[in-house]
């Protein structure tokens, strides 16, 4: 840790050091928070494979989510053409964890109600530009309150 | 729910004063045109999905709960919370 690294107030770890090129950028926001423009991504050994995206203006505000391959290792993205372009992917074809991308679902933990992950509308980032944002699908194909853990991916997760 | 077939350019209405126009039918999808009035939201399905469900995930434990909420996943799925297991 260096004595001139920008401070971050968190939500779950009190106040850290972080570089600013651990700072992703999402240009449009999230959804419900469309002025949230920077997150950094908190990773703890004793909580992954949880990952917290803490937003950089707001302390109170992180999110918990897990990647979307520990949710459902069979999962197939599908990011529109125009959210390609934003992160700077490829339009012509559907990126792949090989394309240097980060693709995470947002958990769902609220007492009273059973723990789920949005793979409807998963968080993909470009790990290259480190731009991101909430890539929502247009299909059907996956549900945005997927129980976690699904339990017919016991097996498969290790 | 009220199903209804119609072709490119035909129209529906809702209400008084909103109209829906098939503008195009393509393999990929149809275009439709809304006249509505300016207070009325008009929103992709999906994208309202994803706001509330983005809310509920914002509020999600309390700092001083964390370790306790994380268990509610955990102690379901050690196997996917646990690195001690993995194949050696």
């Amino acid at each position: 840790m260096r004595a001139d690294m920008p401070q971050l107030e968190t939500k779950y770890f009190g106040s850290m050091d972080y570089k600013e090129e651990s700072v992703f950028e999402f240009l449009a926001g999230l959804p419900a928070f469309e002025h949230e423009r920077g997150f950094v991504f908190i990773e703890m050994p004793e909580y992954a494979p949880l990952v917290f995206l803490q937003s950089l203006s707001q302390a109170s505000l992180c999110f918990l989510a897990l990647p979307v391959l520990a949710v459902d290792p069979g999962y197939r993205l599908a990011v529109s053409v125009e959210d390609r372009a934003s992160l700077g992917l490829d339009p012509g074809r559907e990126p792949a964890p090989g394309d240097g991308i980060v693709m995470l679902a947002l958990v769902s933990l609220r007492d009273g109600f059973p723990p789920s992950a949005n793979l409807m509308a998963p968080i993909v980032v470009n790990v290259r530009n480190r731009r991101g944002l909430q890539a929502i699908r247009v299909d059907r194909a996956y549900s945005h309150q997927h129980p976690v853990p699904a339990e017919e991916h016991y097996e498969g997760i290790c | 729910m009220l199903v209804l077939r119609r072709r490119a350019g035909e129209s529906l209405l809702i209400g008084d004063d909103i109209e829906i126009e098939v503008l195009e039918l393509t393999p990929q999808g149809a275009k439709i045109g809304i006249r509505a009035p300016r207070e009325t939201v008009v929103l992709r399905k999906e994208l309202k999905i994803t706001k509330e469900q983005n809310a509920s995930a914002a509020r999600g434990p309390a700092t001083q709960d964390l370790p306790r909420a994380i268990e509610k996943i955990s102690n379901k799925t050690s196997r996917l919370f646990s690195r001690t297991d993995k194949p050696q």
